[in-house]
């Protein structure tokens, strides 16, 4: 298991947050967890916490993670990565979900 | 005086026929007395010819070789298109073969690289399947071909029922000068619903006691497929289907094409793409094209073999697929390679492995796989003179200079950036460059498709036209555009990616008006094997592996 | 409304689609972070809610208590937090009298963490027929590919009710460890054919061991469990006796018979091919009489 976090600038969410926290996806084959939480403290970072049983892929996981932090307006938030050996499409698409749930309305 | 080759292969035949004659009633053989037939006809130093491809093997004719003892089969040079079964391992473990060329070797590919370092596997060379049995014809000729049929009748005439699959390609060279073939059949029977190989090309016939083994090899079951191939397949039909008019096509047998079959009556129908691509098709019946055909998408389809579960659905549907005069399904190897060579607007299919260059392979270390038929289709056939929209403006792109070819076949590869478990597809070098690999074919890499003959990557990020660009060095750029965040993407440069994308040379799911969050499941027309049964109106009888009901 | 079929669904999807909207509470969310202390020291990933999402909701306006499993996570298997979360919200069922709905998804304990998994869920089943004895309904609701297995099969055997769709399986011994111990000939786990006629919904329901069969979509499901919610069997000797007595005349009737074909013959179902492609629904209404 290789572990490692990570911060990014990136522009402040549309604040507040429509929810407490907000979790995409499962660890499972090939898939991942996304746990997205709220953190005041520091509006224009991004902290991210990544778990993962395949090591060696560290610059490739900063690189997506950079990359959206880059795209999405995610400061002001942690979020913390179980993953089960997905691909960086997997990946982007369980942030996008998770960004989408921790800000959409109420249902 | 000396001897002169006038006939004497013939007479050579005739004294192997006599030897035999006590064991047949006619061309008929009990299977309890195949060893002694194969005693009999069989001579060290024949070139033996053992059926046996990706799904149809001669596999109680195997057996039994594998069965005799090494003192009566030895100095064998065997040739044959597929190596895959234990019992074709044990004939090298025996040390029975002194030679073999062959085209692939997938499901033995470690048993085979084993053999190999232990020094029992001498390879002649590795063939692409129409590069092997042309061969037949010239330099590889059998003496002895082992064969396998669905059914004959008492004179020894043969059906192949939806498998003809290479049966054929190896008879008629083997018939045709002087040597020996044998068939083992799954029943005799007194009238057959149609003959594929007269009993002149036949000598003798063997009434297996097990039917042949068949594969369900282009069996792609819809609940597999992913989000991330349907988002591919939504870049590949706008970017490449769409933007080309591909009318003619091969698919192969991977999740990412299977999408696009099962994007067709949705996605493609949305787009009004219907009528104007997809019409023409040379591949195998696979079973995920069933909504697009009932949906009217499809005019013909022409199989190199058959697939087990669609008999009574081809048989149904004769004017989509063709069919013999008893009304069933007839397929053909080497005619419908030829055909994917030339008559094609497009090849499109997936690999292991890519690297800088475009060239990409099948192989991994301490993996002899082979070639199989994709390089037949995969390249590009520069004797092809008829024109299609396709053909002209992927010409066009890749020739702008007085004197080039006026078009060029759309060679497309389909990959994720990713394997399973992380593994990147993109390679700075190809495993199939690693001496040990290379050494192993004579020092030529296994490259499955050539780098200059691919037009296109698509992979989840976009699409790379290889064929617009100008230059190695733009091509290596335009990869790594769409190499994601494997190692070989890391290193573009974005200015290169913006270069690129600006003259559309990458296009990106955005620039193509491809919406990724559209691209999910509910997408596809058939989410499991129960609802292509129920497109096929019950025509279609999956094998029991992929019924869960 | 969801179009994805139920057995694609995932845990939390589930939850979504068959509580009504924005009613579920959830005990010990993900942020809480309860998770097994085990997994980690063997290099498994871990996940936040253990591979089960519990919770209070309403469905069709009545009170639940309502847990989801996530196949996906080490094939929903029952560890050491997995079990403790069953068995606290069985109890507060029980304590509540409110119907407690599992979503089930696992082949069974999950062995990685010994003995501490089979005690749980031994508590669990316990904690079911507190529930039951209290009139607390409970369902357990079948419809995935992974099926209930193992102990997690018995668990829902001990319930009130089961609810299955075609997709879903019931068990005790998968598929794979029959063939591992009985071999191939005895029982080939790669037939699925064979699988799913011995233990999916549709023989499930044939033989009377699952009491209601729907369609793979979510309404059905959902309005499947509602009609269960105002029942309960609540269990004594009686009932007891007379199942031991339908099983043993289950095992007399067919006991020698190794196709499932013939079973669904023997129970009056003509055409086998026909009645295999059908609907749950159609299939519950036009080929099972409701008498064996």
């Amino acid at each position: 298991m290789e572990a490692f976090q990570q911060s990014f600038p990136s522009h402040a969410l549309a604040w507040p947050p429509s929810r407490k926290w907000a979790l995409a996806g499962v660890v499972g084959s090939g898939n991942l967890e996304v746990l997205i939480e709220p953190n005041p403290a520091a509006p224009d970072t991004v902290s991210y916490s990544v778990e993962t049983p395949i090591p060696g892929y560290r610059d490739s996981w900063l690189a997506a993670l950079s990359d959206f932090s880059a795209h999405y307006a995610v400061g002001g938030t942690t979020i913390t990565l179980h993953d089960q050996g997905a691909p960086p499409v997997v990946v982007k698409l369980r942030l996008r979900q998770a960004l989408d749930l921790l800000t959409s309305a109420q249902s | 005086m000396p001897q002169v080759p006038y006939d004497s292969r013939r007479r050579n035949k005739a004294s192997r026929l006599s030897r035999a004659s006590s064991l047949a009633q006619g061309k008929l053989v009990p299977h309890e007395k195949t060893a002694d037939l194969l005693r009999a006809v069989l001579e060290p130093g024949d070139i033996l010819c053992l059926e046996g491809d990706n799904q149809k093997q001669a596999d109680f004719l195997a057996a039994e070789l594998a069965g005799l003892d090494p003192s009566e089969l030895r100095d064998i040079h065997l040739v044959m298109s597929c190596i895959t079964l234990p019992s074709h391992i044990e004939l090298f473990k025996k040390g029975m073969i002194k030679k073999v060329d062959f085209a692939y070797a997938g499901p033995q590919g470690a048993a085979v690289a084993e053999l190999l370092a232990a020094g029992k596997f001498p390879i002649g060379a590795i063939h692409t399947y129409n590069e092997l049995y042309a061969r037949y014809y010239i330099d590889l000729t059998p003496r002895v071909a082992l064969i396998a049929a669905a059914k004959a009748d008492r004179a020894g005439n043969l059906f192949l029922a939806a498998n003809t699959e290479e049966t054929p390609a190896i008879v008629e060279p083997t018939a045709f000068y002087d040597g020996i073939v044998i068939a083992q059949v799954n029943e005799i029977v007194d009238t057959l619903p149609r003959i594929d190989v007269p009993t002149d090309q036949v000598d003798f016939v063997i009434e297996a006691p097990y039917p042949m083994h068949l594969t369900a090899l282009f069996t792609r079951d819809p609940a597999a497929i992913t989000d991330t191939q349907i988002l591919m397949a939504m870049i590949a039909i706008k970017g490449i289907y769409q933007e080309y008019e591909v009318e003619s096509l091969n698919h192969g047998i991977g999740f990412d094409t299977a999408a696009i079959e099962l994007l067709l009556p949705t996605y493609g129908e949305e787009l009004g793409l219907k009528g104007k691509i997809c019409k023409y098709w040379m591949v195998n019946p696979l079973p995920t094209m069933i909504p697009a055909i009932e949906s009217g998408w499809v005019d013909t389809v022409f199989s190199v073999g058959g697939e087990v579960g669609m008999e009574r659905y081809t048989a149904a549907r004769s004017d989509i697929y063709f069919t013999g005069r008893d009304g069933s399904f007839h397929s053909n190897r080497p005619m419908g390679q030829l055909a994917g060579h030339y008559a094609l607007d497009m090849f499109i299919g997936a690999s292991l492995q890519i690297d800088i260059h475009g060239n990409s392979s099948t192989v991994s270390k301490g993996r002899i796989t082979g070639f199989g038929g994709a390089p037949n289709m995969g390249c590009q056939p520069n004797g092809r003179r008829h024109p299609s929209k396709a053909w002209l403006k992927a010409g066009r792109e890749a020739n702008p200079g007085p004197g080039a070819l006026p078009g060029r076949k759309l060679v497309v590869q389909m990959v994720e950036t990713f394997q399973a478990g992380r593994v990147p597809t993109f390679v700075e070098t190809l495993d199939a460059q690693d001496p040990s690999v290379k050494s192993a074919m004579q020092g030529v890499a296994p490259i499955m498709i050539y780098g200059d003959d691919v037009t296109h990557i698509v992979t989840e990020e976009g699409i790379a036209n290889l064929g617009a660009c100008r230059t190695q060095e733009e091509r290596t750029a335009a990869i790594r555009g769409v190499a994601g965040y494997t190692p070989v993407g890391l290193k573009r440069s974005s200015a290169d990616t913006a270069a690129l994308r600006a003259r559309g040379i990458i296009k990106l799911p955005e620039d193509l008006g491809v919406a990724p969050a559209r691209a999910n499941r509910g997408l596809l027309a058939a989410q499991e094997i129960k609802d292509l049964v129920r497109w096929s109106g019950g025509l279609y009888d999956p094998p029991s592996q992929f019924v869960d009901w | 409304m969801s179009l994805t079929p139920y057995h694609e669904l995932k845990a939390r999807e589930r939850i979504a689609v068959i509580a009504d909207a924005g009613s579920f509470r959830e005990i010990l969310p993900p942020p809480e972070r309860v998770m097994s202390t085990y997994l980690p020291k063997l290099g498994i990933p871990v996940s936040f809610d253990d591979g089960l999402a519990i919770g209070h909701a309403t469905i069709g306006g009545k009170p639940v208590y309502l847990a989801a499993q996530v196949g996906q996570f080490v094939g929903g298997s029952v560890g050491e937090v997995h079990s403790a979360k069953l068995v606290g919200l069985l109890k507060s069922a029980a304590r509540d009298k409110i119907p407690c709905v599992f979503l089930i998804e696992s082949g069974g304990v999950r062995l990685h963490e010994g003995s501490s998994g089979e005690i749980g869920i031994a508590e669990a089943i316990r904690a079911v027929f507190s529930c039951r004895a209290a009139g607390a309904t409970t369902l357990a609701v079948i419809g995935s590919d992974i099926g209930a297995y193992g102990g997690m099969g018995i668990l829902s055997s001990c319930c009130d009710f089961r609810l299955m769709t075609e997709h879903g399986r019931l068990g005790i011994s998968g598929p794979i460890v029959i063939e591992k111990w009985m071999g191939k000939q005895a029982f080939d786990s790669a037939n699925r054919a064979l699988v799913w006629k011995t233990s999916g919904g549709k023989t499930r329901y044939v033989l009377g061991d699952a009491d209601l069969l729907v369609n793979d979509s979510a309404d059905s499901v959902r309005a499947g469990i509602i009609s269960f919610l105002s029942k309960s069997a609540k269990p004594d000797l009686a009932m007891v006796e007379a199942r031991q007595a339908s099983l043993e005349a289950r095992l007399e009737k067919f006991g020698q018979i190794s196709d499932p074909d013939e079973i669904w013959k023997t129970c009056g179902i003509t055409d086998i091919a026909a009645a295999s492609l059908a609907e749950a629904e159609d299939f519950a209404k036009s080929f099972h009489p409701q008498n064996s």
